[in-house]
């Protein structure tokens, strides 16, 4: 037996053949069925392809037909608002609820660890229908509230309203994640040693100096992992939307977004390559975000440091 | 001077745990409304004041959802998929975290392991297309193979096992299982995996429910209501008989009611679970 240059790496590698038992089964089903489609899914996008005929190269007529049709430019708008208001507020509410929950209840801090996160048990889709049937202009909940508090019976649209569809989705989104985000702080909070608020309250500081200079600053590294979090899941949304409009994105498109776009080109209008197109557009917007908000926590955590 | 301020501070305390409870009550209140609307008649819902407690009309209400579909068919599909998925996906992740905690100079290691973390930054809709037709290329539609197989490949799960078991199993630990004579696999099965337990339980609940809510992969692969999962399913159910809400509500209820047990067994694991991933 020879011993070439590459004989070293080769008794590595064996004295180290449980690694490769050990992830075998991963990398395997790995490639098949995640690997494959995403290499499979980049050749789509240069290609006009319905399923049946043979697939005809077309370069970047996919890419470029997309940008040109005015629904996607709306679901970019759409993908975008309901991503930025949805973030926003949870992110937000969920920051107040934690600290709050941390620093000022007197009792069943147990109970109110929990009840926030039970809506995220409940199923977008589920949760959209529960809201649809809360929200429907003939006898829905709230008209009926709001037409008890007016004395006019109400049957306003809210489902049909261009105006409502996309806060109603927000509010969606909102209502299930908020305590998933809320347990994320917590976390954070607990790492936080205590005695940095003991000296700032000894020190006079006050209630919401010590809540913007010491606990957000310090809150940092679970901030910046709830917000992408968020991020990945609000520029990917699809069951929200699509259960509360019944899959047609509502009046005029409203709450179509990128996800929903990419679902109606290929499986509704079998444009296999337009939805792929799509879908790097997702994706390139996923990385971008990703990239842009890590330079940003970079630089505040090295000015935090400073 | 001191006992003012103190008093102040409780009474501040008292206020925002008061405000706090009324927050949680709007948190539930959907959840609350859904189960007293799946006990009333129809005319009962469109009352004004709503029904607040709960009415005598719940088994009509099932009958009603019979009528259309059988009630706990798409609870058994849901089960059908997720049970073998998350028993698959926590098996194949732990292995794959054991071996990518342990083997740190494996070559190929690293390589492989910036690969996994990486596929967390992919989105999903990616696949969706070549995904579907692989599907059906391999005679999968429509049926669940596509929501179980695929699925036990998680980089998710993998990364999940590899900082967990990084954590909690000390390296000392394999040096003493070598010396005893157990190979690799063996010093998983027997050693590694009594010790991770809290760690599979807590991916287990996570995998369970985030399956159980699926909406858009089974959407695209299953094509007939009798295997309709139970999100599909409503959606059907609420779109078709959109009128009766309390059959809807009813529906609604039946779905939830695993998840919540599951919730109310293993809240501890399925919290633990969230924080993992934020603590790396």
């Amino acid at each position: 037996m020879t011993r070439g240059p590459g004989g070293k790496s080769m008794t590595r590698i064996r004295r180290n053949g449980a690694f490769y038992v050990a992830i075998a089964p991963f990398l395997v089903i790995f490639l098949v069925f995640s690997v494959f489609p995403v290499v499979f899914s980049f050749y789509l996008g240069f290609n006009r392809w319905d399923g049946f005929s043979d697939p005809e190269f077309v370069g970047f007529a996919n890419y470029a037909q997309a940008l040109r049709d005015p629904v996607f430019q709306k679901a970019i708008g759409n993908t975008v608002y309901l991503w930025f208001w949805s973030t926003l507020v949870t992110v937000g509410l969920a920051l107040v609820l934690a600290v709050l929950v941390n620093e000022y209840v007197l009792a069943g801090k147990t109970y109110f660890r929990m009840v926030f996160l039970l809506p995220l048990l409940v199923a977008p889709a589920i949760a959209a229908i529960i809201l649809r049937v809360f929200f429907t202009s003939n006898g829905g909940l709230v008209n009926l509230l709001s037409g008890a508090v007016t004395g006019t019976p109400s049957y306003f649209d809210w489902l049909g309203s261009e105006a409502w569809i996309k806060p109603l989705v927000v509010l969606l989104v909102v209502w299930r994640w908020t305590g998933w985000h809320m347990i994320i702080f917590l976390a954070g909070l607990q790492a936080i040693p205590r005695d940095i608020y003991e000296a700032a309250r000894m020190d006079g500081v006050g209630r919401w100096p010590i809540f913007s200079r010491i606990t957000v600053p310090l809150l940092l590294p679970s901030l910046a992992f709830s917000i992408i979090t968020a991020t990945l899941g609000g520029l990917q949304m699809f069951d929200e939307p699509y259960v509360l409009t019944q899959g047609t994105g509502g009046t005029n498109n409203a709450a179509t977004t990128l996800g929903m776009y990419l679902y109606a080109t290929a499986f509704t209008q079998f444009n296999f390559g337009l939805g792929s197109a799509v879908s790097w557009y997702i994706f390139a917007a996923v990385v971008v975000f990703t990239v842009v908000y890590q330079a940003i926590v970079r630089r505040s955590q090295a000015g935090a440091a400073a | 001077m001191r006992k003012l301020l103190a008093n102040r501070e409780r009474r501040f305390n008292l206020l925002v745990t008061a405000a706090l409870a009324v927050v949680s009550l709007l948190f539930v209140l959907p959840l609350y409304w859904t189960t007293v609307f799946a006990t009333r008649t129809l005319s009962e819902v469109f009352q004004f004041p709503p029904p607040v407690w709960y009415g005598g009309n719940i088994v009509q209400n099932y009958f009603n959802i019979a009528n259309v579909f059988p009630p706990f068919r798409p609870i058994w599909n849901s089960l059908i998929v997720a049970v073998p998925k998350t028993v698959g996906l926590v098996l194949v992740s732990a292995l794959a975290g054991y071996g990518f905690a342990r083997y740190t100079r494996a070559p190929g290691h690293r390589l492989l392991l910036v690969m996994t973390f990486a596929t967390l930054f992919f989105p999903p809709s990616l696949a969706l297309i070549p995904f579907f037709l692989q599907m059906s290329w391999f005679g999968w539609l429509n049926t669940f193979w596509p929501l179980i197989v695929p699925a036990l490949a998680s980089g998710f799960g993998v990364v999940w096992m590899y900082t967990y078991i990084g954590s909690t199993v000390p390296r000392e630990l394999y040096e003493a299982a070598e010396m005893d004579g157990a190979k690799g696999l063996a010093t998983f099965f027997f050693v590694v995996l009594p010790i991770i337990r809290p760690g599979l339980a807590a991916l287990a609940v996570w995998t369970l429910i985030s399956t159980w809510n699926d909406f858009q992969l089974p959407l695209v692969v299953l094509a007939e209501g009798s295997r309709f999962t139970v999100p599909l399913a409503l959606t059907m159910l609420s779109t078709t008989h959109y009128s009766d809400m309390p059959a809807v509500m009813l529906a609604t209820l039946m779905g939830l009611v695993p998840v919540f047990v599951l919730f109310a067994l293993l809240s501890r694991q399925f919290i633990a679970g969230l924080t993992s991933g934020a603590v790396k």
